[in-house]
């Protein structure tokens, strides 16, 4: 089990991790998401020793690491950039750890040949980083973290250097490895289908402060806040703003943009501006009594089982799911309406205010 | 696609021919020095023109080791042009490193001021230089000669500032070194940190990670740093000249200064035999560090 406490960073007066709290499990794979900057790979190269921790505690198994040095952890890292030593051959790359041990060089080979086998690397061994694919290359950096036993293994965005295809097959390599070895993993990745496809735990980083933790469902369905909501699910969460407007103790009415106007069962909310986060596959297109609002229909994006419509303004674009075989053309105006349970509010900070009701 | 007309083709071609005459023309007025040096240098009877020998034979090179201190010269050339090559490869390797590494407000001042040491014509520095280096001399001397007494001018021929190797050494390495950094400052900028950081991990400690992990990767920068100062010492010949009386330290090109300056006849043959013998040394650095210098290293990063 990982624990940060508190954890802060600072590069000269500029705090690039403000008091970040997050425990893994053991056995658990948990996904550090966000976007560009947000001090991902920060975190993660505390966590590693590669960097110093200004405030804070990190704690691995009951025991403050804070001061260990990095290969004292027992932590093992995967680099985005593999740092697989070109003058190596695969099989010492993988014994690299071993050999500045001083482990006998037949032990050395039985273990690599243990991990290569379990990577798929067996007829490798004697090859060059050079003469490698990069979906190769990726395995033989996952060996050199394994061999070590690590009790965490760390990835910072190892999938980021391959095409769109060997993507999803090393994801699913990837999980299929942490299941054998039942090792906890922190990864890191700019990518949220990445985290949503993955992780056990996703851990939402923003501006270095994390932004909402839990299971990729739950940040899907119960965002905290407007960021986690539109950084989680493709296409993006749709967000309008709106005023609410009390009907009665249990009624609240929203008026929104293109004139949207409907009730929501809620005794909470309290009158103002607010903004209103409702995803693609909660609008529904219906009878033109029935309708939330009506809007033109601005682009068709066909993918087959499902289609995206933009429709409304270019200044306030709404991204609608239907289902793959309709006629919609753009131009034409068409009546849609929004799944009351479906509909998050958010104060005008993006704070939650009301969570979907939806599973 | 359109086709092009036979008559702008035909023009093509002439262009081609042009250059590739033009082209022949400036590459054999080039080698024909070389070819000369080659052709006398195996000429019994070697002459001020080029012409082809009437008798090959050694006898030039015979004379350059018998008669002459031909080997002496060759081995005092490579001895101080190799240590201070040796020199500068490890202390650019090391400097560059550091350079590369550090985020110090002096780095860019720094680098541009070591670079003006390259600038600066050696020969405007002779005069303080020599002054400098006598100091030290002087000051090593009185204090070897109390303790070696008569053995302290042999031992002087080693360590000595002025008239040994040592110091001919030091100011050798000191001119090369500034381009030298460059280069290696250059290199280890284009080494990604991950190779070092990945060491680390794997605990590998400060001298595993030099003699396991950075000096394999850096051979490269290194061959290119040490190549340029080799070649660039190696054809120096102010320095020896100013730096070196005893005649059993003078180098190559001093041989061949001092064999070319001789009152009596010109000796062609072996002026020729001796230039052939510098040369080799350079050509064969150059091809030693060739292979390296054409490695690359397409591991690590990207697929
Ligand atoms: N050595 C440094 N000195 C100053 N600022 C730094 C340094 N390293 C990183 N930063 C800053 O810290 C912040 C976090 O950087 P980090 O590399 O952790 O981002 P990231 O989330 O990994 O982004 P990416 O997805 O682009 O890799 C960035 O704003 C970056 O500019
Ligand atoms: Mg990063």
């Amino acid at each position: 089990m990982i624990h940060l406490n508190n954890v802060r960073k600072f590069y000269g007066a500029l705090e690039v991790i403000k008091g970040v709290d997050v425990t893994v499990e053991d056995g658990e794979f948990a996904v550090f998401v966000g976007p560009s900057g947000c001090g991902k790979s920060t975190l993660l190269r505390m966590i590693a020793g590669l960097e110093g921790i200004d405030s804070g505690d990190l704690v691995l198994n009951g025991t403050r690491i804070n001061d260990v040095p990095p290969d004292k952890r027992g932590i093992a890292m995967v680099f985005q950039s593999y740092a697989l030593y070109p003058h190596m051959t695969v099989a010492e790359n993988i014994g690299f750890s071993l050999s500045l041990k001083k482990v006998a060089p037949a032990e050395i080979r039985r273990q690599v040949e243990e991990v290569a086998e379990i990577l798929q690397l067996g007829e490798l061994l004697d090859r060059r980083p050079g003469a490698l694919s990069g979906g190769q290359r990726q395995r033989v950096a996952i060996g050199r973290a394994i061999i070590k036993k690590p009790a965490l293994i760390l990835f910072d965005e190892p999938l980021s250097n391959l095409d769109s295809a060997l993507r999803v097959q090393m994801r699913a390599e990837l999980q299929r490895l942490h299941r054998e070895l039942s090792a906890t993993v922190v990864y890191v990745t700019h990518d949220q289908v990445e985290a949503m496809t993955m992780a056990d735990k996703i851990v939402v980083l923003n501006q270095g402060t994390v932004a909402q933790v839990g299971p990729p469902m739950d940040l899907y369905h119960r965002p905290d806040n407007e960021f986690v909501a539109t950084f989680i699910g493709s296409p993006k969460m749709n967000i309008l703003p709106v005023a609410v407007t009390r009907e009665s103790a249990d009624r609240a009415h929203i008026a929104g943009p293109l004139g949207m106007s409907f009730v929501l069962a809620d005794a909470s909310l309290s009158e103002g501006p607010a903004r209103m986060g409702v995803r693609p596959e909660h609008i529904k297109v219906v009878d033109t009594q029935a309708a939330h609002f009506v809007a033109e229909v601005a682009i068709v994006e066909r993918l087959g089982v499902e289609t995206y419509l933009t429709v409304g303004s270019i200044e306030q674009p709404i991204v609608v799911r239907v289902e793959g075989d309709v006629t919609f053309r753009p131009g034409d105006r068409v009546p849609f309406a929004a799944e009351t349970t479906a509909c998050h509010i958010f104060s005008p900070d993006g704070r939650i205010l009301r969570s979907a009701k939806a599973a | 696609m359109s086709v092009a007309p036979p008559g702008e083709s035909a023009n093509c071609v002439r262009g081609d021919l042009m250059a590739y005459a033009t082209l022949s023309l400036i590459s054999i007025f080039c080698a024909i020095p070389f070819f000369w040096l080659l052709i006398a240098s195996f000429d019994g009877n070697a002459q001020l023109f080029l012409r082809w020998p009437e008798t090959w034979t050694f006898a030039n090179y015979l004379r350059v080791f018998a008669k002459e201190d031909g080997a002496k010269w060759l081995f005092n050339s490579l001895f101080v042009v190799g240590s201070a090559t040796f020199l500068v490869m490890v202390l650019s390797g090391l400097g560059g490193y550091a350079l590369s590494r550090t985020r110090a407000w002096w780095k860019l001042p720094f680098l541009y001021a070591i670079l003006l040491i390259r600038v600066l014509p050696s020969t405007a520095l002779v005069v303080p230089l020599y002054k400098f280096l006598l100091t030290l001399n002087n000051a090593e001397g009185a204090l070897l000669r109390p303790i070696f007494g008569s053995a302290t001018r042999d031992i002087m021929r080693w360590t000595g500032f002025i008239d040994g190797y040592l110091g001919l050494i030091l100011v050798l390495a000191t001119m090369q070194l500034p381009l030298s950094l460059w280069i290696m400052k250059t290199f280890f900028d284009g080494l990604p940190r991950d190779y070092e950081e990945a060491a680390l991990m794997d605990g590998a400690t400060m001298i595993q990670r030099i003699r396991r992990v950075l000096v394999p990767l850096a051979l490269p920068g290194l061959a290119a740093s040490g190549l340029f100062a080799f070649m660039s010492a190696w054809g120096d010949f102010l320095l020896p000249l100013i730096l070196l009386s005893s005649p059993e330290l003078q180098t190559l090109p001093l041989g061949l200064f001092r064999a070319f300056l001789r009152i009596n006849e010109i000796d062609y043959g072996l002026l020729t035999a001796l230039a052939f013998i510098y040369l080799v040394p350079a050509v064969v650095a150059f091809g030693f560090a060739r292979r390296f210098l054409v490695q690359t290293f397409s591991g690590g990063v990207k697929g």
